[in-house]
Parts: structure tokens; C-alpha cells; sequence
């Protein structure tokens, strides 16, 4: 069974709330306002070719269907195909909103909650829009500059030399239980300062969440709670005892002019945590599976290693791979459509760099392409936070890989199955080599 | 040739950097160092490459002479 995952840092379960997803599936009646050509099925957590090979399915997509495009599934929404409606519909937020559910309605949600009730911590900054968002991201961005995270590639590159090492002997792995999760998860944890011992726990919460049912506001809540549960000690143990790490960091912080609460502090805990936890293994699932089919790049790579800094940054480009949601603020003319108030829209991205009016012979992965300018952290405001850390990742797995393993192959008899929605990955992806 | 760079808004992707280190030289934090730069003879393709490698598109190029 595969997990219908939704982004994992957006308390999407309120959005279901708003506009009344009874299953996820089913099509909702098209409003008036949707010309009929605009109109595409496709459900971005169902659709079955998509889920056996994403990537393949936006390129047949891409000549087919309009920039713009409407599906009834999920609820009914908009999706973002080129590049440009992506690009400009990611740096205008003042008309396309990362405020899912707006803040009135989240504060009246709040309101009706029992006394007593465990507050529901909101995911900071990602679901917050200028300039407010400002506030909750510069105290992250120092923390997560090109800087900073480049003091972390030695640690990283000695992890990702554990992982490899433990399972060559073996001949095959399934890389993404196996390298692709515990890596980043444990270089999160240590920048986060959690404890590394309490890993599988965290692990599990994670899982738990992200595998879990959409359709139960309060039971998505009680997930959140969870999650800012598992951290609290720590949290509150860092504000008496500060250390280095990024905890104790935000606690020192300001936020607009005011010290850190404990309530601002859940909110970047259930961010961090779970895009931490998550979204960079799915990318090291795409690029490996590409290394594993492309014989010919393995090679190159293996003997001009300084080639790989590029060529990951070709494999962004060729499987970007997050899907982020946006509410439109106000009715408007987009690409050949009207936009209405309230509407979600699905910023595409992996479609926007698979675009033919931007990237010349999309479908070609081409470590010589001039043009690898891609958007898979997005752009604009709310530009992937982590996008440092998530390079140095990305590159120094694929180093290590190729340095460490001989020629490696997808296993035939277990074909690569993927999970859709606003993060999309390899369940699993069963590599073979002679040990 | 000149480069022009609205320095603030430089979220240190480093492609440019990535393209000619020389020309495209980054701060402390891995930043772009500074808001103009003047291309030395002969690195005008680079410039333009690097103007071009910028994913925020914060870079642009100044020509001497445009026709």
C-alpha cells in the first residue's frame, strides 16, 4: 500500500476542513468560472501512472494539458504546469497565499478547542506570509547559511561512509531504509540537538505521520501535538542550558522585537522536525535511481569526480520533486484562466523544470545542459530554507556512493514504486551490485 | 561590461559562483561579496553565464556599448 503523503509541514487537515474533501479521490463539480479546456484530471496522490513513474508521467503531460490547469480531484484545484506561471505565482504572495487556511478561520479553530485542550502549533515560517514571515525566517537563515552548513560536510561525508560501508558487503540494499533516511536524519538531529539516541522514536513519529490518514482534522492535531511533545524537554531544557545547536539558538532569538516563547518555539519545532526528517531523502531516492539506469553516468562520474557537484544539480533539475500549495487571495486573470479567491493552487515544480519552453529536450538528463537553472527549492519568499544543507547532502552521497560502491543496478525483480502528493520519492528502491 | 547585483536579495545558491569564482566572489557566509563588479577583457562569457546560472535572477549584465 502505498501512503498518500501530503507535505508533511503543512496542517493540510484544516484545508480538508475548509473545503470539505469528504474522500480523497472522489471529483468535485467543476465551478463556472473553469473553462472546459482547462480542465485535466489528475489526482497528484492516486493517479497510477504517476505513481509508477512520476517524472515520466509529467513529460507526457507536459505537450497535453494548459500552463494553467484545473483537476476535480482532491477537493478540486488549480496546478501550476510551466515554468514561468510557477515562477511568478512563487515570488507574488501577496496573491498566492502559503496561509493554506486563513488566519481567521485558524484562530476560530483555535477558539473552539475544549479548555484544557493542548495548543496546535502552526508551522512557521512555511505557512506564513510576508512580512511576518520575515520575523520567524531570519533567525533560521543564519543557522542554515551556505556558511554554516558547509562546517557540517566532513561529518556528514564520515555518516554517509558508515551507511555505504555497512552495506556493501551485502551486494544489494534497499537505499532508502538503508542510506537515504538515517543520513539526513541523523545530521538533522544533531543540528537540531536532539538526542540521537531517542532517533527511532523520532523516526517512527515521523513515519506515523506522514503515512497517516488526511481526512481527520483532529486527529492530524494530535499528530502535531505529538510531535512537539517528543521535543519538549529538550526544548525547555536548552532555554536553562544553552548549547550549540539550533534549539538554543532561536531560544536567544527575537522574534519581531520579542524574545522567543515557548509557543514560537513548537511552531519551528513541527517545521523543522518534519521537513528535516523527510523531504531530502526523497531527492537521494531520485538521484540514485537515475544513477542506477544511467550506466554511462556512473562512469563519467566515477572517473571525473569533480563532475558531481553539476551533475546533482542536473538531477534537481531533472526530478525536482515538491509540490507546495498556495491559496489564491484574490479573483484574478493567471495564464489564460481566472482565478478565484480561496482557491488552492499547486505550484507544479517538478513540471516547471520539465517545462520544453524552458528547458530545451527535457526528458534528456545532460550533465553539458548551460541551462540547469531549476526551481526544485522554489523561489521567491518562501525558497526552500534548507537548501544548503540539502546540496551538500545530495552531493556528498553521491560521492561517497560512487567512490565506495562498484557499478550499482535497479534490481529487476523489485520494480521502484513511488508515493505522490507534495512530496514525491521512491518508496523503496532495491539496488544491486557484485559484492 | 559590468555586472550589476541586487546584493540583497542573493540567497547564496553559489551557482554563479559555480560558473567563475573569480569573477563571482562570495562573502564570509557564501554570499555574493559585493552589488557591481567590473568584467575584466576577455571574462565577458563567463559573466554572462554567471548572470544566467542565477536561480533568483539577481544578475544582470551592463553592456559598455549597447547597440
Amino acid at each position: 500500500m502505498t501512503a498518500a503523503r501530503r507535505m508533511p509541514w503543512h496542517v493540510d487537515s484544516w484545508e480538508a476542513t475548509m473545503t470539505d474533501v469528504a474522500a480523497i479521490s472522489q471529483a468535485v463539480p467543476k465551478p463556472d468560472h473553469v473553462p472546459d479546456w482547462a480542465v485535466f484530471d489528475f489526482d497528484m496522490f492516486h493517479d497510477p501512472e504517476y505513481l509508477a513513474d512520476p517524472h515520466r508521467r509529467i513529460l507526457e503531460m507536459a505537450g497535453k494539458v494548459p500552463a494553467v490547469f484545473w483537476t476535480p480531484r482532491n477537493g478540486g484545484h488549480w496546478m501550476l504546469m510551466s515554468h514561468a506561471a510557477n515562477f511568478e505565482a512563487s515570488r507574488d504572495p501577496e496573491t498566492f497565499s502559503s496561509e493554506i487556511v486563513p488566519r481567521a478561520q485558524i484562530k476560530a479553530m483555535m477558539a473552539a478547542l475544549p479548555p484544557g485542550a493542548p495548543r496546535i502549533p502552526q508551522p512557521v515560517p512555511i505557512n506564513v506570509d510576508p512580512p511576518e514571515h520575515g520575523q520567524y525566517r531570519v533567525p533560521l537563515q543564519g543557522a542554515f547559511s551556505p556558511k554554516s552548513m558547509l562546517a557540517l560536510k566532513d561529518g556528514i561525508r564520515a555518516l554517509a561512509a558508515e551507511l555505504i560501508e555497512k552495506i556493501k558487503p551485502q551486494g544489494s540494499a534497499e537505499f532508502m531504509a538503508e542510506v537515504a533516511e538515517p543520513l539526513p536524519v541523523q545530521v538533522f538531529l544533531k543540528i537540531f540537538g536532539l538526542p540521537l539516541e531517542r532517533q527511532a522514536e523520532y523516526r517512527a513519529l515521523v513515519k506515523d505521520h506522514l503515512s497517516a490518514g488526511q481526512n481527520d482534522p483532529r486527529e492530524m492535531a494530535r499528530r502535531l501535538v505529538k510531535v512537539t511533545a517528543v521535543m519538549r524537554d529538550t526544548v525547555l531544557e536548552r532555554k536553562l542550558n544553552p548549547r550549540d545547536d539550533l534549539i538554543s539558538l532561536l531560544w536567544q532569538a527575537n522574534i519581531g522585537g520579542e524574545p522567543t516563547t515557548i509557543e514560537d518555539m513548537e511552531n519551528y519545532c513541527v517545521l523543522l522536525f518534519l521537513a528535516g526528517l523527510d523531504t531530502v531523502m526523497n531527492g537521494m531516492g531520485h538521484g540514485v535511481r537515475h544513477l542506477a539506469v544511467d550506466l554511462d553516468l556512473q562512469r563519467k562520474l566515477r572517473e571525473s569526480p569533480k563532475l558531481i557537484a553539476e551533475a546533482a544539480e542536473e538531477l534537481l533539475r531533472r526530478y525536482t520533486f515538491t509540490v507546495p500549495p498556495r491559496r489564491v487571495t484574490k479573483d484574478h486573470e493567471f495564464h489564460g484562466v481566472t482565478l478565484k479567491a480561496n482557491e488552492r493552487v499547486m505550484l507544479f515544480l517538478p513540471a516547471a523544470d520539465l517545462d520544453p519552453k524552458e528547458f530545451e529536450g527535457p526528458e534528456r538528463y545532460d550533465l553539458d545542459r548551460e541551462n540547469k537553472v531549476h526551481i526544485a527549492f522554489g523561489t521567491g519568499p518562501h525558497r526552500c530554507l534548507g537548501s544548503h544543507l540539502a546540496r551538500i547532502e545530495l552531493q556528498v552521497l553521491y560521492e561517497e556512493l560512487l567512490a565506495r560502491l562498484p557499478e550499482f543496478r535497479l534490481d529487476p525483480a523489485k520494480p521502484v514504486r513511488y508515493h505522490g502528493g507534495h512530496v514525491v520519492g521512491p518508496d523503496a528502491l532495491w539496488l544491486l551490485w557484485d559484492a | 561590461m559590468k555586472i550589476r547585483i541586487q546584493k540583497s536579495a542573493c540567497v547564496g545558491n553559489a551557482r554563479c559562483a559555480a560558473v567563475s569564482e573569480a569573477l563571482f566572489q562570495l562573502d564570509g557566509d557564501g554570499y555574493i561579496a559585493t552589488d557591481s563588479i567590473d568584467v575584466p577583457p576577455g571574462m565577458e562569457q563567463l559573466a554572462k553565464r554567471g548572470a544566467r546560472a542565477c536561480p533568483e535572477r539577481v544578475i544582470t549584465i551592463v553592456e559598455d556599448n549597447p547597440e
